[in-house]
């Protein structure tokens, strides 16, 4: 479980100063590409697989060539990212891709270690006066949630975490008036936390108790999370103002989309009194997180994070593409049974190749109908 | 249609109330009879039905859990539309959810039909020890705005059956009241 840290941090402890300790860039220097290729090889007999894990390597590789170098180019990470981030080059991977980071290496330490103070910085004067200096209605409202996050697993019942959770939460809120802290939000910071934790530790972060983490580093990490959150919610504020009137557009939208590509199962769907707005708005809401595990979500935020106003706009094809997939199943089923069915999708098992397909099939959907509408644009 | 489930008579019934009260759980015991201690937050709404049978009838209810979250009221509203009875939930250990009842109440009758039956619901009785609101004080409240009303536990499932029977009961007497006028 310390593994990393051990190997990772505490040399880093020595050179550099405590609050740069936890530099993300860390799981690119600890890991050389020879000692990850014989940990890849070891165990593995059968020639493709070998052949795969080669592959695997091979990208891994020129990761690593393009976050090392002075100046990250962005446009070669994204093209990289898009298909994939290897699991311990997502942290910095994400915080650069998001702009929490800078491209360039030498101004880097610098700026997460500002960040990380500016965020140490808020949370002290936001809860300067103790619980009763908070606004109780959010306040209130944070304190629900918290325990419903991701309930019955390990790393989110934990006090630590819960902890972590309810900060980001209520300094967030504060910052952003107009749409303040919405059910869901929650949900929102678990990706990141795990994948930032993953940074950390090496064994899965959602059976780990952060309280076994040192105090900095803990920091850091919910810094990171509230900064990340921050940047994404950025794009999606329209979502969670009052009224909701992103969501209203994009479902909207995604209705539209999907009378064009699948027009028999939107027939369907109105022939039997099912509004979009019934299943959809869970799926803007909460960016799909509640019909997918957070594993799914993170391989689909890797795609997300490389294009501009993804998490507003891609994703509506990416709703499409996951409705449509059910289409001959819905086609069959009634009222009753398409809302039910809507509601807890069979999608437990799914892993990356599905998420991939999904992403896959979203791409093309949104380069027909980007360019569609464009062309019907330009015809009236 | 390849609904499996014939019924004579469709109602539609709404459970709304603050957040954590209970209603997603309400609904669970209704439904599967059972508690689940590890809900996440409702988004937006979920939907749940069960057939009951009354006087040789089989009466299916259509349930909308709706979610309690302030900012949700945008899209909730337009689960009022068209209800047969609406279930009212507030937690007798946080006497703000109890404070709370006019408001939605209001937001009923604004947005509802007229002739939708209302039940008020105080769930979490097995919280006796923390209770907050009394029982004299609930009763007097439904009494004088003309709703009827019960305590349940949802955890424990004391009182949810008769609730249930209650607003699909009363629904159906109703609806018979209304073909015979």
């Amino acid at each position: 479980m310390w593994k990393k840290l051990s190997t990772v941090c505490v040399p880093l402890q020595i050179t550099t100063p405590t609050s740069s300790l936890i530099d993300p860039l860390h799981s690119v220097h600890s890991l050389s590409t020879t000692e990850y290729e014989e940990r890849v090889a070891s165990g593995i007999g059968h020639p493709e697989l070998q052949h795969q894990h080669a592959m695997r390597a091979q990208k891994r590789q020129k990761f690593v060539d393009c976050l090392t170098a002075p100046n990250v180019d962005m446009a070669e990470l994204r093209k990289l990212a898009w298909s994939g981030i290897p699991e311990e080059l997502r942290p910095i991977s994400w915080m650069i891709l998001l702009g929490y980071l800078p491209l360039s290496a030498a101004t880097r330490t610098a700026v997460l270690s500002r960040k990380r103070e500016e965020y140490a910085n808020l949370v002290q004067l936001t809860f300067a006066r103790g619980i009763e200096g908070l606004d109780q209605q959010i306040w209130h409202q944070i304190e629900i949630d918290v325990p419903r996050t991701r309930p019955g697993v390990r790393l989110w019942m934990e006090r630590g975490t819960q902890r972590s959770l309810e900060r980001i939460l209520y300094v967030w809120a504060i910052r952003h008036p107009t749409s303040g802290y919405v059910q869901g939000i929650n949900d929102l910071v678990t990706p990141f936390f795990q994948v930032f934790l993953g940074g950390y530790i090496d064994s899965e972060p959602s059976l780990f108790d952060p309280s076994l983490l040192s105090p900095t580093a803990l920091n850091a990490l919910e810094a990171d999370c509230f900064w990340c959150l921050s940047r994404l919610l950025d794009g999606i504020q329209d979502n969670y103002i009052s009224g909701q009137p992103g969501i209203h557009r994009s479902v909207k939208h995604l209705s539209g989309l999907v009378g064009r590509v699948d027009a028999p199962l939107a027939k369907h769907l109105q022939s039997h009194n099912v509004e979009f707005m019934q299943f959809a708005f869970r799926w803007m809401n909460c960016l799909l997180m509640r019909e997918l595990s957070v594993r799914n979500t993170i391989r689909m935020w890797d795609t997300y994070l490389v294009r501009p106003n993804a998490f507003s706009e891609f994703h509506i094809y990416v709703c499409c593409a996951f409705l449509t997939s059910w289409s001959e199943k819905l086609r069959q089923m009634d009222f009753q049974g398409i809302i039910m069915f809507l509601q807890s999708l069979p999608t437990q098992t799914w892993g990356d190749h599905e998420i991939e397909v999904l992403l896959a099939e979203a791409y093309v959907l949104s380069s027909v109908w980007h360019n569609a509408q464009s062309h019907l644009l330009k015809g009236t | 249609m390849s609904d499996s489930n014939e019924y004579d008579h469709l109602f539609k019934i709404v459970f709304i109330g603050d957040v954590r009260v209970g209603k997603s759980n309400l609904l669970s015991q209704i439904t599967y009879d059972r508690f689940n201690t590890e809900y996440k937050s409702t988004i937006g709404v979920e939907f749940a039905t069960r057939i009951l049978n009354i006087d040789g009838k089989r009466l299916k209810a259509q349930m909308w859990d709706v979610a309690g979250g302030e900012r949700y009221r945008a899209i909730t509203f337009a689960y009022y539309r068209n209800v047969a009875g609406t279930i009212l939930v507030y937690d007798i250990s946080n006497y703000s959810s109890y404070k709370n009842i006019p408001r939605w109440l209001k937001e009923i009758r604004n947005n509802g039909n007229s002739r939708n039956r209302i039940l008020l619901l105080g769930n979490k009785s097995d919280l006796e020890n923390q209770r907050e609101v009394s029982r004299e004080e609930a009763k007097v409240f439904a009494a004088e705005n003309g709703l009827d009303f019960i305590e349940t536990s949802a955890l424990d499932g004391t009182g949810v059956e008769a609730a249930f029977q209650w607003i699909m009961t009363s629904s159906y007497k109703l609806l018979l009241n209304d073909s015979i006028h």
